[in-house]
Order: structure tokens, then sequence, then C-alpha cells
């Protein structure tokens, strides 16, 4: 329950944060700050999305420009690399967020045995992916590349000034590898005969916390790395 | 103009305040009227029950123990049914009353609610027990019956069961007390409670660590009807002889012995055994907490295919030195903890949480009401190493932990009370019906799985639209005698040969590949011939008479040539035609071989010629008349034949003749048979028509036991033992067990009753053939992931150190 509960509150939480980072950043510089005025504008804003995000079109531009940027950043079959981890990734998120919150037995049946199947894909993508790309997040390159930066950055209002866009793609890219690492060896923990009923208990809270933040992470990458 | 219309209005102002003071009237004169009548009621009804108000008062109930641990020896005064002590020297006794003999120190009527006791108004049955059965393997009936209501299971009343034909019918394990003791307006017209006295609670049947205490002898008294004595003869404190139910039924305690009659219609008597009393006529008697052989004489059970008592698996916990009565405890309410989880408790003070496997061996948290210790009873605790969460939230422990072993087929077993076992004698007391099985997995309404034994239910019913009413067996083969008889009527021909036995070898009879002989019940025994006798068409429709030793089988009378007879064998004609006799009925027992009819005139044996063709085989069987026949009709010949040492004990044409003849007794009803999960009924034609229906489904009932240990529960070597696409658990074939040889025969799978999914299981169960390459995929993912992250840590905490990069140069230094 209270996984639920966090999890939605903390999702939402950080879509909301995006958005309005996004909304701020369309602002001239002196009017990018935290008030009720920029808020209610805010609203108005997402407001007259409607329901924008459910036409077809929107969706098939989406995955066009998907399949542009994995072309753009992944040479060779490495794209195929990413498009099969993302693909396992969506269902993974899908699934296990799903059955967490609207099922209260959890994961079970056909979607499980899929579950299972998608995460041992996903486990070999991202050790490839992160052998192929974990050296572009580097400290000493984010250094290097932070005053290049490729696009506007994240408006900070308790900063009051834009951080780069890479030190954000770097929190993401390492958060989410971090994450799937502890997903992945927490899920080989509970099927490995050497650990007791509380130790599989405690494999479970952090494959369930893990994918949370995973998954928080993902967002952050997706408007970090991928949405222009 | 305008003075017209503020008339108008103030007339109807007038009016309409006239009307509501009316109205307010009539109300208030309703509820006047109304509440006069109320209090005189009340008041009235006050007068006439004559009572004082009731003030409610409850006490704080008393607490009986003496907080020892001791169990104290009982010396103590016996009483009869009518108070009075009981003097063992006395001629013409009376058996000892536990209402009277233990009252005095413990509450009966406290006691009489526990859940041995009170069958019928058990105040909390929160899961399905093992019901009784009426069994009458004869017209192949296995009925469950219960007090409890839950579906298949049929109560007493449904099929018509006073509690005197409760009693007398499951009476040998009950514990007494309930539907033994009826209050006066539960009496029927059929009872006969004033000569056999109240089945009284038998205290000592659990508690007497006598080795006297004798459960068999308990069941014989109950089937004489001598109630109010068995629980004294079961004891060993005296011995009762004489048979109630041979008394008429205007018999009382009163009358006492009939000094005209000691053979038939005795008078049950009991003797005291005076070595068990001292000189102030106390009698002495060694009560305790029940022994496991005490629980065992009613709750006992054992595969079928176990051949002798040492092939038996006990359970852990009696192995490890406790006593079924360490979990299963009680109260003075004897209100018993049976030990599963979410049990609810109505009386007992006791905790049922801490009984139950996760009680004593995982303990409760204190905030969840236990003691938050584990190890109750020495109970280790388990590691469950490498079994995922799941299994334990789905899952009972008695699914990996107790029963038989999962086969390709769960196995029949014998259950202590539905089979009758415990109870020795000369006679084999053990019955085959009903036909029990275990394990099945079976989810339940808390969505955990269980393992369960299960059966079909087989009875003849009248059929009122979808309704059934069961009938009563007894009536079904009284209409249709010929239908069921065939086994009885053979075994009656082989007991009426019985004088022919020459030293060992004893009459039996050969019927297509199977030998028929007779049994110490006066019933029959089958089993097969290495080789069968007869040959082609013929084998199913001939029966020969042998005679038998061991596996050694000859013809009863040898062939030979009739033209010039042997004596010695013209001998044994005769006395087998003579043995013939009491079956005839009426007709002429004879022989017939080639052209010659043997029979008996005057005491001697004639053999005169056949009219017609000479017979083609010799034949015993009688003459009616012209008309021979044979000693089984064909249609019993067939019948057993396709019966042959099979567990059924009907045949679908027997099936179709009842119906038949129960349909022709009573043309206006509708009449069905129910046996292996499916309805039998006749169609226009007359034929047999198998479907389905609700009644005919299976009934199961969670099982506890015997508790396997750790060593041999489920999962032990590995997931595989349940997970892989040939599993027994899932894949199991489940086929129903009915008295009716017959291919209409509820099957499922395993999974089925699980409600998880054969398609699913078998695609879980494929995965975990490649679960070894899984696992060591993911651990190279997790260690090459591992490694990155970790070259990351240490290069991020290099640099943080100064150890590498542009700040550990001798310039950053300074």
């Amino acid at each position: 329950m209270f996984f639920g509960v966090a999890s939605f509150l903390l999702i939402i939480a950080i879509s909301l944060r995006i958005t309005f980072g996004r909304y701020l950043n369309h602002l001239p510089e002196e009017k990018r700050q935290i008030c009720l005025e920029n808020f209610k504008s805010y609203l108005r804003w997402i407001a007259g999305w409607k329901f924008s995000f459910l036409k077809l079109s929107r969706w098939d531009r989406a995955i066009d420009y998907f399949i542009k940027w994995g072309k753009k950043n992944y040479s060779g079959w490495t794209v195929w690399l990413f498009y099969l981890m993302s693909l396992c990734y969506l269902y993974l998120a899908l699934s296990g967020m799903f059955f967490a919150w609207f099922v209260p037995r959890g994961l079970f049946g056909f979607p499980l045995l899929l579950h299972v199947a998608a995460g041992a894909l996903f486990a070999i993508t991202l050790t490839v992916i992160l052998f192929l790309k974990a050296r572009y997040y580097l400290p000493e390159r984010l250094k290097a590349s932070s005053g290049l930066s490729s696009g506007p950055g994240f408006w900070c209002p308790l900063l009051k000034k834009s951080l780069p866009r890479t030190y954000i793609q770097a929190v993401a890219f390492w958060l989410f590898a971090l994450t799937g690492f502890l997903l992945a060896a927490s899920t080989l923990g509970s099927m490995l005969p050497y650990f007791n009923y509380p130790a599989q208990l405690f494999f479970f809270h952090i494959h369930r916390w893990s994918a949370l933040v995973s998954v928080l992470s993902a967002i952050l990458g997706l408007e970090a790395m991928i949405v222009e | 103009m305008k003075v017209q219309p503020e008339r108008k209005e103030n007339c109807l102002k007038v009016r309409w305040k006239k009307a509501f003071q009316i109205a307010l009237l009539t109300l208030s004169l309703t509820i006047f009227i109304f509440a006069v009548l109320s209090i005189s009621r009340r008041l009235e009804a006050k007068n006439q029950s004559g009572q004082a108000e009731v003030i409610k008062l409850r006490a704080v109930e008393k607490k009986e123990w003496s907080g020892s641990q001791l169990s104290p020896l009982h010396r103590i005064p016996l009483n009869d049914e009518l108070n009075q002590k009981i003097v063992p020297a006395a001629p013409d006794g009376l058996p000892f009353s536990s209402r009277y003999s233990c009252e005095p120190c413990h509450s009966y009527s406290a006691l009489s609610q526990g859940t041995h006791f009170n069958l019928k108004q058990r105040p909390a049955v929160d899961r399905r027990a093992e019901p009784w059965f009426l069994v009458d393997d004869k017209t192949g009936v296995q009925l469950p019956v219960s007090f409890q209501k839950y579906p298949g299971f049929w109560s007493p009343e449904q099929l018509g069961l006073s509690d005197w034909k409760f009693v007398t019918l499951f009476g040998r394990h009950l514990s007494g007390g309930g539907p033994g003791e009826p209050q006066d307006e539960f009496q029927t017209p059929d009872s006969r409670w004033t000569v056999s006295g109240k089945l009284e609670i038998n205290c000592l049947g659990c508690h007497h660590r006598s080795p006297l205490q004798d459960h068999s002898e308990w069941v014989k008294q109950v089937m004489r009807e001598n109630f109010r004595w068995a629980a004294t003869a079961a004891s060993g404190l005296g011995e009762v002889v004489g048979m109630a139910s041979r008394l008429p039924s205007t018999w009382t305690v009163a009358d006492g012995p009939n000094p005209d009659d000691h053979e038939w219609a005795v008078v049950p008597q009991v003797k005291y055994n005076l070595n068990l009393f001292d000189s102030k006529n106390n009698a002495l008697l060694d009560l305790s907490r029940p022994e496991n052989e005490r629980c065992l004489a009613c709750h006992s059970i054992s595969p079928r295919k176990a051949n002798s008592r040492a092939e038996l698996e006990r359970d852990v916990h009696l192995a490890a030195g406790l006593r079924c009565v360490d979990c299963h405890r009680n109260d003075l309410s004897h209100e018993m903890v049976r030990g599963f989880e979410g049990e609810r408790l109505a009386r007992s003070s006791l905790k049922s949480y801490d009984y139950t496997c996760a009680g004593c061996h995982l303990g409760q948290k204190p905030e969840k009401g236990g003691f938050g210790w584990t190890g109750k009873l020495g109970a280790p605790r388990p590691a469950h190493k490498g079994i995922p969460k799941v299994h334990f939230e789905r899952l009972s422990c008695t699914v990996c932990h107790s029963g038989l072993l999962p086969e390709k087929e769960p196995q029949e077993v014998y259950t202590a009370r539905a089979n009758r076992l415990g109870i020795f004698g000369k006679a084999i007391w053990t019955s085959e019906y009903p036909l029990l099985y275990e394990p099945v997995y079976v989810r339940e309404a808390d969505r955990k799985i269980y393992p369960e034994r299960i059966m079909w239910p087989a009875f003849w019913a009248e059929k009122k639209g979808k309704e059934l009413i069961p009938l009563d067996s007894e009536e079904v083969f009284r209409v249709a005698p010929e239908a069921f008889s065939l086994k009885q009527e053979v075994a009656a021909l082989l007991n009426a040969l019985l004088p022919l036995r020459e030293g060992d070898f004893y009459p039996a009879a050969c019927i297509s590949e199977f030998l028929f002989e007779p049994d110490a019940n006066g019933g029959l025994k089958v089993r097969p011939l290495r080789k069968a006798v007869f040959s082609g068409k013929e084998a199913r429709r001939q029966v020969l008479l042998v005679q038998v030793r061991d596996s050694e089988v000859k013809p009863l009378l040898p062939v030979f040539d009739p033209e010039e007879a042997p004596p010695e064998i013209e001998e044994k004609i005769q006395r087998t035609l003579e043995s013939l006799k009491p079956l005839a009925g009426g007709r002429q027992p004879v022989f017939l071989i080639n052209k010659y009819v043997y029979g008996i005139a005057e005491g001697y044996l004639e053999k005169k010629e056949k009219e017609g063709e000479p017979a083609t085989e010799p034949a015993l069987g009688f003459l009616e008349g012209e008309d021979f026949q044979p000693l089984l009709s064909s249609f019993q010949v067939r019948n057993l034949a396709l019966l042959g040492d099979g567990p059924e004990t009907l045949t679908e044409e027997q099936v179709e003749l009842a119906l038949k003849k129960i349909s022709a007794a009573s043309p206006e009803k509708e009449f069905a048979y129910i046996a292996g999960g499916f309805l039998f009924t006749l169609e226009k034609g007359g034929r047999l028509r198998a479907s389905e229906h609700p009644a005919a489904r299976a009934i199961t009932w969670p099982l506890g036991h015997n508790v396997r240990p750790a060593q041999q529960a489920l999962g032990k070597n590995g997931c595989t033992d349940c997970h892989s696409p040939g599993s027994k658990i899932f894949f199991g074939k489940v086929e129903a067990g009915s008295p009716l040889k017959t291919l209409h025969r509820e099957s499922k799978l395993s999974s089925d009753l699980m409600k998880t999914g054969p398609l699913f299981q078998f695609l879980f169960g494929l995965t975990f053939l490649f679960r070894p390459a899984f696992k060591l995929v993911l651990a190279g993912c997790v260690l090459l992931m591992g490694l990155i992250l970790l070259a990351v840590v240490l290069k991020l905490t290099g640099r943080t150190a100064g150890l590498s990069g542009e700040d550990s140069s001798p310039q950053g230094r300074s």
C-alpha cells in the first residue's frame, strides 16, 4: 500500500517537475521563479494539452523521433540493442507498476512469465549498453562537455540558474545503471537456494524500490537525453 | 372588484386551518391509541410470563484448574444414570454414567459443548472437516453426511436420519454426547432410547490410560445398541453381556433381567472387575491427557496400497516425541484446537494461532497477539532457503509438508471413521467404501492452496426438476433386489456348498478370468486367475464350480463318462445336489451331463435321460417343470465377469435395470443414480444416459496429517519438485472413484482444482528447464555491471581523495 501510494506520487511529482521546468524554460529568465502566478499559468498551460497526448498521430511522431534518436546515438547493430532494451523496459515498468498499484496479489500468471523473460533480456542489453556508453558519462567527460551543453539547461529555481543538461543526463544514466544492477541482483538472489525467507523479503523490497527509482531515472533520462 | 378575491382568499385560509387542525387531532389520537395498546400488551405479556425482570449479571468464569501440572489418580466413586453410587459386588448393577460420575468435579454441561460432542450445534466451524459417510456397497452408495452445511455435504435431516439412526450408523466412532443424548423433543418413533439408554460422553474413551481400554469393545456394544453399557465395557471396568437390540422396545432398566431367556433376548448386564475398585467401592482410574492411541482409534489414515503397518510412515511430530494433544489442545470447554490458520475458537481460552504450524515454528509477533517467540515445543525454525515468498502467501504449510507424497494420480486411502478402521474381531470391519483419495491440491476461498482428500458421492435419488432427493438404499434394494444381489447370490451358493469341502480345499466359482471365493464374513472375495478357465466368446457367460486350496484350483465335479459313472462321483453329485436344496426355492436341483439328468428323488440320486438335445457342457442348475435354470443367470454371470476383482460393485447394466425397476414401481416420478461425477438417468428408449449435475461433483476437505519432515517436503530437491512440464503436482490426473464401472468418470488435472491453468503451469514449468542457464547469464550480467559500477565508484573516490586525475599533480597538492 505504502509502495503503491509512494510510487504513484513520486512519478506524478517528477512528471510535474519536469513539465514545470519545461514551462519555466519558455519564460524570460527574469520571470523564472516559483510563484503562484507562474504556477497558475503553468496549470493553464497543462490544461491546454487536454487529451492531445491520446492522439495516435502524436504517438506516431514520438516513436519516429525515438527511432531517429536511437539511430543517431547508436551505431550499427547496437541500435537494435537499444531498441530491445527500451521495449523490454517499457513492458517491465508497465507490468510491474500496474500490478503493484491495482492487483493486491502482485504480478502473477502470464504477465509474470513475460516479466521474467523481458527481465532477462533487459539485464543483458543493459550490460552491453553500459559497456558501450558508460565512458561518456564519466566525471571527467562531464566537466569537459558541461560548457558544450546540447540544449537548454535545467532551471533550478532554488539556485536561480540553469544546471548543465549533461549533469542531469549523467545522474539519470548512473541511477538507471545502478538500479538496473540492483534489479538484476535481487532477481538472481531470490532464485538462488542460499537465502532464507527474511532475505527473500529483503530482495523483494530491493527489487520493487529499485524499480521505482529506475522508472524515475528513466523519466528523467527521457527528458534530459532524448526529448529536445 | 378587489374585495371579492380577498374574501375568497380568507375563506380558503380558514378552511386550510381547520383541515390542518383536524389532521393534527387525528394524528394525536392515533398515536395515543397506539401507545395505549402497546403498553397494555407489554403489561399483559409481563403478567402472563409471571417472571420478574432478569438481572443481567456476569461473574468472572470459575477457574477449575488447581495450578498443578499433575494428573491425579482418580480414586472416585462411580455413579449410575440414576445418580446412585455403584457397588461393584452388587448383582444386577447398572453401568456407570459419566454424566453423574464426572460431574461432581468437571462440568458435564460445559464440556458437552466440546468439538467431539457438540456435533449438531458447533458454534464456529471455520473449515470443512471429514464428513461421515453413509455407505451401502450393495447398492453402490457413498454419501457424505455432516451436521455442518457445506456444498456437497448432506445433512442428516436431508437424508431423514434421526439421532437414533445417526448413532446406530456412526456410534462406532462417536465419542458420545450430542446426537447420542437427544432431548425428548428430538426423539423419533423409530428410536429405542429407553431400551438402549443414552450414549453419554465417553470420557474414558480418550482419557483412560489403562491397557484395558478397548475401542473395539465400544463398537461392539454400540452395535448391540447397549449404549448405556458401552463406556463401562470399553473401559474394562466391567464385562457386559446381552444385547439391547434384541429386547422389546417396551423394556426399561426398571424391568431388570429376564430370568426366562438366557440365550436370545438377554438383557445387558454388567459384571464389574472388582480388582479395579478399592474396599470403599471407589474406582481406581488412571486418567490423564489423551494418549496418541486413543486419538488414532478414530483419526488414523493409511494408504490402501500398503500391505502392512510396517510400510507406513509416522507423523514427524509423533516421531519427535510429541503427542497429538500437544498441538490439538483444549481447556475444559473441550473445544479442540484444530491448528489451521484463521481458526476461531468460541469457548476456549486458548489462542488458536499459537498452535498452528507457524505458531510453533515461526512465532507470532507480540503486536499481532502472539508471544513473539519461536520454537514452541522445540519446533525448529525453518530456513526455506531459495523459496520465493509467493509460496508462503499462496500455499498452506501442509501443501509441502503433509499427506502422502504426490504421484501421477492421487492415492486411495482408508480413514478410520470412513472405512471403519481400528475395529478388531473375527469379522473384517474395514470397508472398501467410501473411496477416498489424497492428495489433491485445492484453492480455497482464502485463495490459498491446501492439500485435501477427495471423494465423489454416489447415491440413488428422486429427481425433482434440478433438485435431487436421496433415496433410502434399503428401499432401493427392496424394489430391485435382482439388480444388486449378484455377489450375495454367489456367496450364498458357495456357502451352501461349504459342506463339500475336502480337507483344505473349499468350493469357489470361476467366472471369466476371476475366482470368486467365500470370505470370513459370509461375503465374497475375488482374485484373478493366472489363466482363464474359459476362452473365446463364451468366456463371460460361463461359470465353473471349483475347489480351491491357496493357488491350486480343481473342478468341483471332475469330468467323467456318464455311461460308466464311478460311484464316488455319483456320491459327490448327490451331496452337491443336496447342498443346493436350500437355494432351490421349490425347484429341483439337477446336474446335466450329455444326455443325462441327475436329480434327487426320495433321498436317492436319480439318473434320467434328458429330453431334447444333449447338454453341450456339464451344468448344475434347477429344474422348474421342464425348464432348466442355471445356478446363476446370464445377467449375473455377465456382470460378475465385468466387475471382476475391481473396486466397483455395479455395472451400467445393473444401474439400468435398477432404474427401470424403481421407475416401474413409481411411474409418476423420475429417478437417477449419481456416481463418479455424473448423473445417470434413463432415456425415453430405456437406455442409460450420463449428464453433469452439481450434486455429482466431488467433495474435498483439507488434510493435516501425516506431517512429513523437512527432508521429505516438496521443494527439498529444488523448484522442479513441483515446477516442471510433467509435474505431478500440476498435471497429476484426478479421476473419479466410483462404485459404478463406467467410462463416464469425471477426470481433471490437478491444476484445475488449483485454478492455476494448465497452460500457464506447463509454460512456467518449461522455464525451469532454462533456469540454470538463465541464472548463469544473469549472474554474468550482475558481475559485469557490478564491476563497471565499482570502477566508476573507485574512480570517483580516487578523484575525491586526490589519488588520480589532475588533482593528484604536485601543483594540485600545493
